[in-house]
Parts: structure tokens; sequence; C-alpha cells
């Protein structure tokens, strides 16, 4: 049963990532440059000439595959996780070739590794120190059960450490028991109180239980968590506290927490891919939606170019055999 | 010179290098080379960074040593947040995330943890009050600034605050640049973001490189991958930069300041106040200090009206009832 949980940790994530509108702006990187330019162009006319019309992600004279339902950045960086996991963690990112796509944080972490500027401080002196690219890869972490924080003070600090283990220890709850119940007890027991993320983590319970359904939890959790402010929405800070509160309310039903994930707008990077995550660890892969579950299992290379066409499930058996 | 003197041009310095930075924000050296050669000629009147040292020097006069974050919270709500009915102009996303947090109902320091700019250059850049507060004395400059700090800044944005306010009061105590970075560094942690940046500054001036010292600094102290330029660990460091190559001369120190862009109006206003808390009021150029009007409230309405030299007057009034 826990190999099918592990299995469902990978593809939850997956579908996560996939449904958040941020998919298929990330999945446009393997367009042509100049496709991309036309699409801030054409954000540029519709402020210039007052037009509704929004643009989208679009394919002129470029290949329509890209902008299908599929995984992005979060899957592509997980996948890699689980292939380098053995490695040491700063030696795994220095053997990241050229010409890759990354968070904040990552890309300066790997210019601080360039620099000499060894972990932790090559995620502690970091713009986006509190982001989730941690969190995101301490899924694998989980799913193994191991510790993620080597590998995450090479990119983040602070709340950006406490979401990797935070959601490693949850995933690594909900691949034992399938509870998402106890994987929120065991995430809340390593997020201190007095800290961004432990705060919020406690209140996006609180809003949602009170909400009583992931859906109906969307506005409470944006009014209680989101500030609005910033110009990302990548924060640990909020992004785990959002799946936490979610997985939860769903009772641990990916198709139930994952599109209230995608509908905080901000947040729908990736909240969704680890709010996926959570769900897909406590139900298992077949509890997956099949349709969603081949969507979002081939990677597109968008950030990770020698992933383009692999299969993220097929990755992780390797993994989930030592254990299941 | 006593202490009144190296207030009152401490405060001018800041206003002044404030003043002189703020059209060459974000724009890279070369460019400000070939707009201005070097800028130094003040062409409007000062930002954010004059009106929140207005501000901060407010809860000093009112508090003194004894001042917390919860004073603090208690100002904002009090003096900034009813004055915020639509844009807060002039804020940075640490200002704003910090109303917003208040708004809510958190206290400090979740204030300052909760959005993400805890590492923001807003506290170092109102930081000279606090150094001028505590003469010859940066452990204690650093402390007091830490209670502002608690409020809307956190981590690497305290410590930011806590080397520009230890670098003042070294500064006031009468320490040349060196021993004044000296001082900052003295206050915070040696394994800190911005401790590393400082000393990588510092390097990079004493290296005198021929290729162009501004590019120096900039390897040695920017993040290049990160769109937004006021991180205390960079301008902090920047500004220090501009002190040791200036020498501590108010005039030459802010100038090359600004000539780094970036941050340039809080880079400017940093390195004005210490190295005009170094000089006193004579080392400000005259024609940047006839420049100095009082401050218009654009950034923060409630101290529309006050003028620099009556705060750096009102600090030394305490000094001189304090003694």
């Amino acid at each position: 049963m826990s190999g099918d949980r592990i299995r469902g940790a990978f593809a939850g994530l997956a579908v996560g990532d996939a449904v958040g509108w941020p998919a298929a702006r990330h999945r446009a990187a393997l367009h042509a440059p100049w496709s991309r330019r036309l699409h801030r162009e054409l954000d540029a006319f519709a402020e210039e000439h007052r037009v509704t019309t929004l643009p989208v992600p679009f394919a002129l004279n470029q290949p329509t595959a890209p902008l299908a339902v599929g995984p992005s950045d979060d899957a592509e960086w997980l996948a890699w996780t689980a292939l380098t996991i053995d490695r040491p963690r700063a030696e795994a990112f220095r053997e990241l070739p050229e010409g890759i796509r990354a968070r904040i944080s990552v890309t300066t972490a790997l210019g601080n590794l360039a620099r000499g500027v060894e972990p932790p401080a090559s995620g502690h002196d970091n713009p986006h120190h509190f982001d989730d690219a941690a969190a995101v890869r301490a899924v694998a972490f989980g799913a193994l059960g191991r510790d993620p924080t080597q590998d995450a003070q090479v990119t983040n600090a602070y709340d950006g450490v406490l979401g990797a283990q935070a959601m490693a220890a949850a995933v690594a709850e909900a691949v034992a028991s399938g509870s998402a119940r106890k994987a929120v007890e065991a995430a809340l027991a390593v997020l201190p109180r007095d800290t961004a993320i432990g705060h919020n983590a406690r209140l996006a319970l609180e809003v949602t239980r009170r909400a009583g359904d992931p859906f109906a939890a969307v506005p409470a959790l944006d009014a209680a968590l989101l500030d609005h402010v910033y110009s990302y929405g990548v924060g640990a800070a909020q992004t785990v506290p959002v799946a936490l509160a979610l997985a939860e309310a769903a009772g641990g039903e990916l198709a139930r927490a994952v599109p209230a994930a995608a509908c905080l707008a901000a947040l729908a990077d990736s909240a969704p891919a680890l709010t996926g995550a959570l769900a897909g660890a406590c139900g298992g892969y077949d509890a997956i939606p099949e349709g969603w579950a081949v969507s979002a299992r081939t990677l597109a290379g968008c950030c990770l170019p020698d992933l383009a066409g692999r299969d993220l499930i097929e990755l992780t058996v390797g993994l989930s055999e030592g254990i299941a | 010179m006593n202490h009144r003197d190296r207030a009152r041009g401490c405060l001018l310095g800041l206003a002044a290098g404030d003043a002189l930075g703020a059209p060459a924000e974000n724009l890279p050296p070369s460019e400000i080379r070939r707009r201005w050669g070097r800028l130094t000629e003040i062409e409007g009147g000062g930002t954010d960074d004059t009106e929140y040292a207005i501000f901060a020097a407010s809860l000093l006069v009112r508090h003194g040593h004894a001042l917390t974050s919860a004073d603090v919270a208690a100002a904002y709500r009090r003096e900034i947040i009813p004055r915020v009915t639509g844009p807060m102009r002039g804020a940075g996303f640490s200002e704003l995330g910090t109303v917003e947090a208040l708004r809510r109902g958190l206290e400090p320091p979740l204030t300052g943890l909760v959005h993400s700019h805890g590492w923001s250059d807003g506290l170092a850049m109102r930081a000279a009050p606090y150094g001028i507060f505590c003469p010859g004395d940066p452990a204690e400059a650093a402390r007091l600034i830490e209670q502002d700090g608690l409020v809307s800044a956190s981590g690497e944005g305290i410590l930011g605050g806590r080397a520009v306010a230890g670098a003042v009061a070294a500064a006031m105590g009468g320490a040349p640049a060196q021993d004044a970075v000296e001082a900052a560094l003295s206050v915070i942690p040696a394994d800190s973001w911005t401790s590393r940046s400082i000393r990588r500054a510092r390097s990079a001036v004493a290296a005198a490189p021929a290729g162009g010292l501004e590019e120096a600094l900039h390897e040695a102290a920017v993040v290049h991958d990160y769109p937004w330029t006021d991180l205390a660990p960079e301008a902090v460091a920047l500004a220090m930069g501009a002190v040791l190559a200036g020498g501590g001369d108010v005039e030459a120190s802010v100038t090359f300041g600004v000539s780094l862009g970036r941050d340039a109006d809080t880079i400017g206003a940093i390195a004005g106040a210490i190295a005009g808390a170094m000089c006193g009021e004579g080392g400000v150029p005259e024609r940047w200090a006839a420049r100095i009007a009082p401050a218009t409230g654009k950034c923060l309405p409630v101290v529309a009206g006050r003028h620099v030299l009556d705060i750096a007057d009102e600090l030394a009034d305490e000094l001189a009832g304090g003694l």
C-alpha cells in the first residue's frame, strides 16, 4: 500500500502542478522566445487599448502540445530530486547543466554556490529564502521517510526550510497511515508557533475547519493568509499552510482539495501542487482520476530540459520498491 | 565638535543623500555615468528615507531608551494607518505589508515576520536617529532600533538597521570611517548575510580595483537574479563601501554611493548619515543644505512640515537633558 501512496504523492504533486493557471506559462518556455515576447506585447496592448480581452498562452507557428494540460516546474524539480536523492545535496545542485529554469531562491543559490558561498549560507543569503522550492523537493524526502533539511538549506532558510520539514513530515505520515489529519499533526509538530509559517498553518486550519469544506474555505484563506502586497506568490508561509488545511478539509481526497487550491490565484503556481502531493499520498495513486494521472505524469522539460518526455511515476518505481 | 553639530550633520547628510540619489534609483552605474558623469547636484526633494527617519526620531523623543516594539506598533496604528486611505505613497513592500499585518490585528514580532520583505532596507534607511541617540554606544543604538525593526522587519532587515545605527553611533562618538564600519560589524552576527556582504564590500574597496570600484562593489554585494533592489544586506553593504571609498567625507561618500544605482536614494541616505555624523553640519556642502526643505509628508503625512535640522536639535536636546 505504501508504494501506491508514494506514487500518489508524486502523481498528486504533478496533478496539482498541472491545474494552476501558471502551468501553461511555464510550459510555454518550450516555445521560441519571440513567442513569449509577443505575449508581453499583447499584455501591453490590452493595457493601452483598455480592452478586457486578456492574452492567454498561445501558439503562433509553435507546437501546441506544451499548452495542453500537463505538469510544469514543480513536477520536474521533484523528479530531479528523486533522481539525485542519494547525492550530497550541494553537489547535486552544482551538477545541474546550464540553461535550466528555477525559482528565484534556487537561481540565487546556484549563483552563491558558483562563487563559493556554501550551504547553509547559499540558502540563507538569498532574497527568496522563504519560498517553497525546498518544500516541493521535500515531497521526495518525505515519501522515503528521509530528512529534507540538508537539501532545503542549499536553497532556503527560515520558513523556507521549515516548509520543507513540514511537507516531508506530512507526506511521510500520509504515506504511512493515509490519514490527512495525522499528516497535518505531523507537520504542525515541526512548525513553531512564533514563525510566520507556524502561525499561518494554525490560522489556515482554523478558518478552513470553520468553513467546513475546501472550496467553501477559499475566501477565508485568502482573507486570513494573503496580504496581496508582494509581487510573487510562492512563499512557503502561505502555500504550505494552504496545502495542509485543504488536504485536511478534503479528508485527503485529491479531487476536492486540489481544485480549491487552484482557486487561490496568487498561490496557484505551487499551492495546488503541494496540496496534490499531500492528498495523493493520503489516497494513493489509484485514487487519482485516471485522466489527470495520465495527463500529469509525462514531464515537459520546461525547466530541466533533460527530463523532457520522462515518466514521473516510472522514476518512483525504484524508490518505492525499497519501501513497499 | 559637539553632539548637536554631529546630529545636524547626520540628518542633513541623510536628507541630502536621499534627495541626490532619488533620480539614480535602479539605474546601472554605466547609465548614471552616461547621464550625469558624476551625480553631484540635488534635483528634487527627499523621499521615504527622510520622512521615516523623522518619524523614528519622534518615537525616540517620546520614549527614549524605554522604547518598545509595542510603542512603535501603537504609533503606526495611531499616526500612520489612519492616513493610509488610498495608496500608501512612497511605501515599499515592507511598509504596506506591515500596515496590512497591523490592520489584521497582529502584533510584533509577527507583524515583521508575516510579510515576505523582512530583509527590506526600510529599517536601515531610518536608522540614523537611533545612532544619534546613542553617541559612542553602538550596542545600545542597535538594541534600540531592534525595537522599531520588530514591527516591520525580520532577520537581515533588522540586522541592516542594527548595522547602520551602530555605525552612526560610532560616528557620533568621533569614529573615522574604518572604525564606524567596524562598529556596524560589531553589532551583527559574523554568520549573517549582512556581515558577509559588508566584509566583501570592505575588501572590494581595500583592493582598489583599477577597473571601476562601482562594478567591484556590485560584484561584492548585489543580488543579480532578483528584480527588486531594496535588500538590506545589499544596500547597507554598498553604503558602507561608499563611506569607506569616500573616506568619511560627506560629498565624496554620498556622490559615490548614489553612483552605484540600485536603491540609490537609500544608499545615499545611509552614507550621508554616517559621514554627516563624522563631519558635523559643516561637512555637508552648503549648496546641498540649502536644498533641504521641511518634509512634504508625501510618504508619511504625519511628518509634514518637519525639518531634519529641527529633528536633530530635538534629539540633541534629549541628549543634553540626559547628561
